[in-house]
Parts: C-alpha cells; structure tokens; sequence
C-alpha cells in the first residue's frame, strides 16, 4: 500500500521510484523490470474482454434483464424450467419442486399485496399507454405507502389506480380521475381515499394541473387538427398566465381552450362533444369560453 | 409466344410488387383469416369458478377479432397515425392495436346462463408488416410516400421492432399428413416403415407404421410408449372382421399373405376387446373404467389428429382413421415387396413452406393461450376478493404484445426454434431483396445430410440453382426463382371436398354420399 501511494507522489515516469528501472504493465499490475517492485495494483484493464460470444456474436449483453422496481422481487426471480429429457421419477421430483417453489416465492402477505397491486398497476399503465417510467414510478409509490402503513382499511385495487394517478400527476402527464377508474378496477370513492392518503403522508410533489396537459390527448380524441390543437395550447398557457384558470377545474379549462381554438378555425366540434371528451359540463366549459372571449 | 409477348410476361415477374409478394400474401392472409381462425378455436375460456358449492359456474366467450393499423400513443396521451420511418427513428414498435370481442357469462349449472358483461376491449398490439393491407403505406402513391419520408422502391414484407427491421425467414418443412414410406434398419435387419406427420392446429403428431423382421405390423403414434399392434389397433376403431381388414389393406395376393400372417399372430378378435388391450398398455395399473377412458381419449386425441373435423361425427373419423392405417400398412408392404421404391423426402411434392403468415399464426396462438390463462387468473381474483366481474378489468394488454413482439425481436420463435427472424441485410438494395426470397431449410448444419444439400431435379423453376451460401449452410439456406410461385393453402377445406365428391369421389367423411363403409378411402 505504502509502496502505491510513494508511486503516487513521484511524477508518473515509465521508471521505478526505487531503482529507476524499467516499468511493465502485466496484466493487472504494474512491476518493475529489475527489483520487482509492484509499483501499481488492480488498476482498471483495459484490454480486450475474455469473453466468447459463441452463443450470439452481435450480443455483447453479458447480464439478465435489469432490475426493475415493477415486481416484488426487483425482478430477480428465479424459475425451475422445464426439459423433455427428464422422465419418469426425476420428472415428477422436478415437478413438486417447481410447485413448491412457486409457493414459496411469495412468503409474506405483504409480499401478496405487492404482486397482486402491481399487476393491476401493470394492467392499468398498460390500458392507458403509459410509459414505463411511469408503470414503475407507481409501483415504488405503492412500495412507500406499504412501508408508510397506509394500506390498513383501505383496499389494494384503489391504491393500486391512485399510485398509476399520482405517478402522472408528478411527471406532468396527467390524466383525469375519471380516466383511471374507467379503467380500474376500484371505484371512484375507493381512488380518492387512497390518493388523498398518499398525498397527505407521502407528501407528493404535485401542484395544481396545468391545462396543457389535457389539451392534446383531448385534441386527437375529438380528431382536431395541429393548428387547433396549437392554438389551444396557445390560450391555455394565456390563461394559466392571466390567473384565469385559478380556481376552476383544470379539464374543463383545457376543454374551453379547445372549444374556442375550434371555434376559431370553425372546425364543427360542439360545447357538448368536447365537455363529453373533457368529462365536464358544458357550462363549465361555457364559462372558460366566455372568460377568453372576454379578455380579447 | 413471340418475343414481345415473353418481354412483356418476364416484366410482370420482375415488376416491384411481386419482390416480396409471398410475404404479403401469407401474413394479409393471417390477417383476414387466420386470427379470426385462431380465436374460433379457442371458443371460451374456462376457469375454475363454480368449483365451490353453490356457486355459479364463470366462463368468457371470445368473438371477432378486429386490428387497427398502426398507431403510436404518446406519454401526454395524444394517439397517432404511425409510419414505419418514425418506428424506425424513434425505436419504437411498428404495431397496431387488436380488438376482441368478450363476454363473461354466468350460470348454467342451477341458475340460467346469464352474461355479466360483454365488450369488445383491447387485448394488445399486433406487429404489423410494412406494406401490408393494414399498413399505413398501403395504397400510397410514390409522391405520397415520399412526403412521408418512405422509399418508394422498398419491398417491405419485414416487421419493424424496437426500431429494428425484423424479416421472418420462410422455413421449408416436410409436408405434413402424408405417407412417406421408407427404409429403417433395427437390430441390424432392414424393416419397412410408412411415416404420417400428422398435424392439425398447431398440434404436430408422428405416427409410425412399422413392417419388423418378423412381418409383424406395429403402429406407434404419441403418448402411447413402444408399439401397437396393427390389427388390435384397426379393430380398436371399429374395423373388425379378419375380411374386411384384409380388403381394406390390399387385394394383392402377395399382401394378402402377409396380411394373414399379421391376423394370426392378433391377439384380439373384437373391438371391445381391442379397447381393453389398448387400456392395458396406456394407463397399466389402473382402474379398469379409467383405462378405457383413457383409450378412447388416446385414440380421438393423438392419433392421426388431422383427420378431425368439425361438424364429423367421432365414429366415422374412427373407421376413417382405421382406412388411413391401411393404407400406410399398404406402404410397408410394398416396400417389402419392392412394388415401389421408398419415397423421395427432398422430392418437393413432399416439401411445404411456412412463410412469415403461418409463423405468425403460431405466434398468435400460444400468445392468446397465454392470454387466456391470464384472464382465467383475473378473473378468480376478482372473483375471490368478490369486484365486479367485467371484460376490461380482467384483461391486460401486455400480455399478448409481449408474447408477440418479444419473438420477433430476438428471432426464438414458439416451439424452439431459433433465428426465425433476422434483422433485414441492408447492405445493399439486391441484399434486401434476396434476403426477403431466402428459406431456410430446419435441418442442422453441423451434420452432413448430403441428399439435402443436393440441387434436386425437383427445383428446377423454384429455387436458384446457384445461390446458396458457401460453408456449412450451404444447400440449406436457399433462394426462390425469379419465377416463382407460391400457392397457398384454400379457405374452405368443405368447398373443395364437396367439389371433389361432386366429381366422383366417394367417402368423404362429413360429406353427403353412398355410405362410406362400403367404399375404401382411396380408390
């Protein structure tokens, strides 16, 4: 160790501090030449990896699939395959210890919870096209609010939709309530109760919804076109400037939006086809509608 | 044909839309047909509610099948039309959305069948191949392709996954459900033996008929370990007297003689009896009600499988199976008696090609087996923790697009096979189109199999004789013609029995005719 760190102070020279030397680089070490004096040890090799790609010559993956926050053992399951050249009395040995272990795998109920929240978690990111980040951004949210013991009374399928609502809330990809329980296997009660737990104990990073987030998954559903769309974004961010959309209720912001966007490119959509999109009233949106009238 | 008429003949040959034309035709077949085929099949899903007393028993019915064409949805939510350019820049996958039609039904047992819910959902997303009929490219004209950002003169028929083009490598199979007779050695002597790959759905069945040194007949077909006797088996489907077996075999006097020698060493005389036996040998030591339950099941299950047909009653199939077995019989013997030489496994009247169509189809339906455990899983989950049962809820979409995209991606397609799909040569435009026109023959590369290797007459107008890599592939891996043509399979296997008994063909099993039982399966 002394000897490295003497290595260290001297300037770095292809010579040995002791003897002046010449130096070797061998494999992991470096060694003088003529006393033998490691000089340098478990440095990085840089050389050429030992590895033969026979299976795959394209593939340099040299390990599984990467851990993954979606599953409740990190994704590191272990699975006893099957093979045909097993028969008879080795076969049905092979066969208990598959069933056994399978068993096995989910040791506590609190593990339970997690596989059966996280596959509804899975079920629900995929029926509404969310990216993965989000899929596992809820399941750690699921995680927390296990370890927070906020679970007690209240049900598993609700967390599960409130985790996938909150992990859009954070990222800002919003979606509305009623889009995830439309989905979901909870009811709308259920939803709200755990979301209002995890934001009161968790303290989720969330602010009010901005309405430009709405506006284009509005947009493509009512099939307008990009200069609508644009448009709307357009006084979306007006209103959320001018303090118009405070205290009113984001979607039916962002259907308002719309709504006049629409209605200045007279693209035909209704008060009624976009509120019904919006999942608000058409008097909500009217209101949004006359208060960008009016500042014009 | 004058020289003009040749020109103009070889130009339609050579014209763009045929490059990759039997990929085209193979998967809009899958696509028309072959889905709707698939989910017919499967009918329902059973699951294990009701098992508990006084409880309704759950099943879900599956209807039509429908895909979209392609379309990306984006994290903000908003879904789009999507072109395989983007699918390519932006790594994603080039799929469209599948719909199913699903009902869950309850009761049936003491209540009336009631259907709890009924939707058409989305049950995942099916790669689709660039220039198909769902693709988004399909029908456009070159100016619009090129506003798109496609090449106009791209072939396509190539899947595009994660962002990489993935073409399906066209696999040259022995054809199945026909007697292929040969040549075996055993314990040193020569035998006889008439092999049937017997396949139907997806379900792939051997079945051996072996003449051994003694001339004694044995037939060996799956699940049932060693042999059987040909005659117990024959009179296990209901062909029973010493006559009628012979008839059925062969009236050539030769034949007939080693017939009888076959009939004298049987060691039943009824079909009861033949059942019992056949009992013995597929569930030994157990009850004698479960043996011959399991016998007949063994019989309609796994032997000669492809001569099932919906809407056929079990005994006719039965003695049809016995006429089949005759006729393999007839094989072995001819063989024996040199009447015939063994038959020609490279001949490619015996070969058939699974283009990328029929792959998918595989694909496609152990992806919805899957999905259907899953459901099944789902939904006595919900059940046991007592939500509402309904489609959307049990149904998760991931599951079928995984099973689907994962195989394309890395090339491991169902059932073991490996490097079916192989990221598209684009070296090249001549690589594109010579990799979309190449088959590849599942023989191993490491063993010798010269005869396979060998240019066979037999190709003369389908596949080059001159290109074929050099090195252990060669002879394996091989190109179609320029002319090639490839046929397909026809939609309606009754159409075209009825158009075949309507021509004088007599004992089709199914179709309306003079009794079957009197008339020998092909004369």
């Amino acid at each position: 160790m002394s000897e490295a760190r003497s290595a260290d102070d001297a300037t770095p020279t292809n010579t040995c501090p002791e003897c002046d030397g010449r130096l070797r680089a061998d494999g992991s070490e470096t060694v003088c030449g003529d006393c033998g004096l490691v000089v340098d040890e478990y440095h990085i090799d840089h050389g050429p990896e030992w590895r033969s790609f026979a299976d795959d010559d394209r593939n340099p993956k040299r390990t599984g699939a990467p851990l993954t926050r979606s599953r409740h053992d990190r994704g590191l399951s272990t699975e006893i395959g099957r093979s045909t050249r097993v028969k008879g009395r080795k076969r049905r040995r092979l066969a208990r210890m598959r069933r056994q272990h399978n068993r096995a795998r989910i040791s506590t109920k609190r593990e339970r919870n997690q596989v059966y929240a996280f596959t509804e978690i899975r079920r629900l990111t995929s029926a509404l096209s969310l990216p993965d980040r989000i899929r596992d951004h809820a399941c750690s949210l699921f995680t927390s609010a296990q370890n927070e013991d906020l679970l007690c009374g209240r049900s598993l399928e609700g967390f599960a939709a409130a985790c996938v609502y909150a992990a859009c809330r954070v990222v800002n990809v919003s979606r509305t309530v009623g889009e995830v329980v439309a989905e979901a296997k909870a009811t709308e009660a259920e939803q709200t109760a755990a979301y209002d737990a995890l934001n009161r104990d968790l303290g989720l990073p969330v602010g009010p919804i901005d309405p430009v987030e709405y506006v284009p998954r509005f947009a493509t559903r009512l099939d307008l076109s990009r200069d609508v769309e644009s448009r709307a974004r357009e006084y979306a961010t007006e209103a959320a400037e001018s303090g118009l959309a405070v205290g009113r209720n984001p979607s039916g912001v962002a259907a308002g939006c719309l709504y006049t966007a629409a209605r200045d490119f007279d693209a035909g959509v209704t008060q009624a086809d976009v509120a019904d999109v919006a999942d608000v009233t058409p008097v909500t949106l009217r209101k949004t509608y006359v208060a960008l009238r009016d500042e014009e | 044909m004058n020289r003009q008429d040749r020109r103009a003949v070889s130009r339609q040959y050579f014209s763009q839309e045929r490059l990759a034309e039997h990929h085209f035709r193979s998967f809009n077949n899958f696509l028309e047909r072959g889905m709707q085929e698939v989910v017919s099949e499967k009918a329902t899903i059973e699951t294990d509610i009701g098992d508990k007393e006084g409880e309704e028993p759950v099943y879900v019915e599956l209807g039509d099948i429908r895909v979209e064409t392609p379309r990306v949805r984006e994290a903000d939510g908003s879904e789009e039309l999507l072109f395989p350019q983007e699918a390519r820049l932006r790594n994603i996958t080039y799929a469209a959305p599948v719909f199913m039609e699903m009902s869950i039904i309850r009761g049936g047992e003491e209540e009336e069948e009631v259907v709890v819910d009924t939707t058409e959902t989305k049950v995942g997303r099916m790669p689709i191949m660039v220039g198909s009929t769902k693709c988004n490219i399909h029908n456009l004209s070159d100016e619009e392709l090129v506003e798109i950002g496609e090449d106009p003169v791209d072939p396509g028929g190539y899947f595009i996954v994660n962002g990489s083009e993935r073409v399906l490598m066209t696999s040259e199979d022995l054809a199945p459900n026909k007697i292929l007779a040969e040549y075996d050695t055993k314990y040193g002597d020569e035998i006889q033996v008439a092999k049937t790959f017997s396949q139907r759905r997806g379900y792939r069945a051997l079945v051996l008929c072996e003449r051994n040194r003694e001339g004694i007949l044995e037939v060996s077909f799956p699940s049932v370990s060693g042999s059987v006797e040909f005659v117990t088996l024959v009179r296990a489907l209901g062909l029973e007297s010493d006559e009628e077996i012979v008839h059925r075999v062969s009236d050539d006097p030769e034949i007939v003689k080693f017939m009888l020698e076959n009939l004298e060493e049987a060691e039943v005389q009824t079909e009861a009896e033949a059942i019992e036996t056949l009992g013995k040998r597929v569930a030994g030591g157990q009850g004698k009600n479960y043996q011959l339950k399991r016998a007949n099941y063994v019989i309609d299950r796994y032997l000669l499988p492809h001569l099932h047909e919906d809407g056929v009653e079990e005994e006719e199939v039965r003695i049809n199976k016995a006429f089949y077995l005759c006729r393999m019989a007839e094989a072995c013997f001819e063989l024996a008696l040199q009447r015939r030489d063994s038959d020609d496994k490279d001949h490619y009247a015996n070969k058939r090609l699974k283009v990328s169509g029929d792959l998918m189809k595989d694909l496609f339906r152990t992806a919805l087996n899957k999905l259907a455990r899953d459901v099944k899983y789902q939904l006595e989950r919900a059940n046991m923790r007592n939500r509402q049962l309904t489609v959307n809820t049990v149904v998760r979409s991931d599951v079928l697009t995984e099973r689907l995209e994962h195989p394309i991606a890395t090339g491991n397609w169902v059932g073991g096979r490996s490097g079916v799909s192989q990221l598209v040569d684009r070296t090249d435009y001549m690589g594109v189109l010579s990799h979309l026109r190449r088959l590849r023959s599942p023989l191993s590369r490491s063993q010798p199999h010269f005869e396979a290797r060998d240019l066979h007459a037999t190709q003369w107008g389908r596949i080059c004789p001159s290109e074929t890599p050099e090195g252990p592939n060669c002879g394996l891996v091989k190109n179609f013609a320029q002319a090639m043509e490839l046929s397909q399979n026809i939609e309606d296997e009754q159409a075209l029995k009825r158009e075949l008994a309507s021509m004088g063909v007599e004992g089709i099993p199914g179709i309306e005719g003079p009794d079957p039982t009197n008339t020998p399966a092909d004369d």
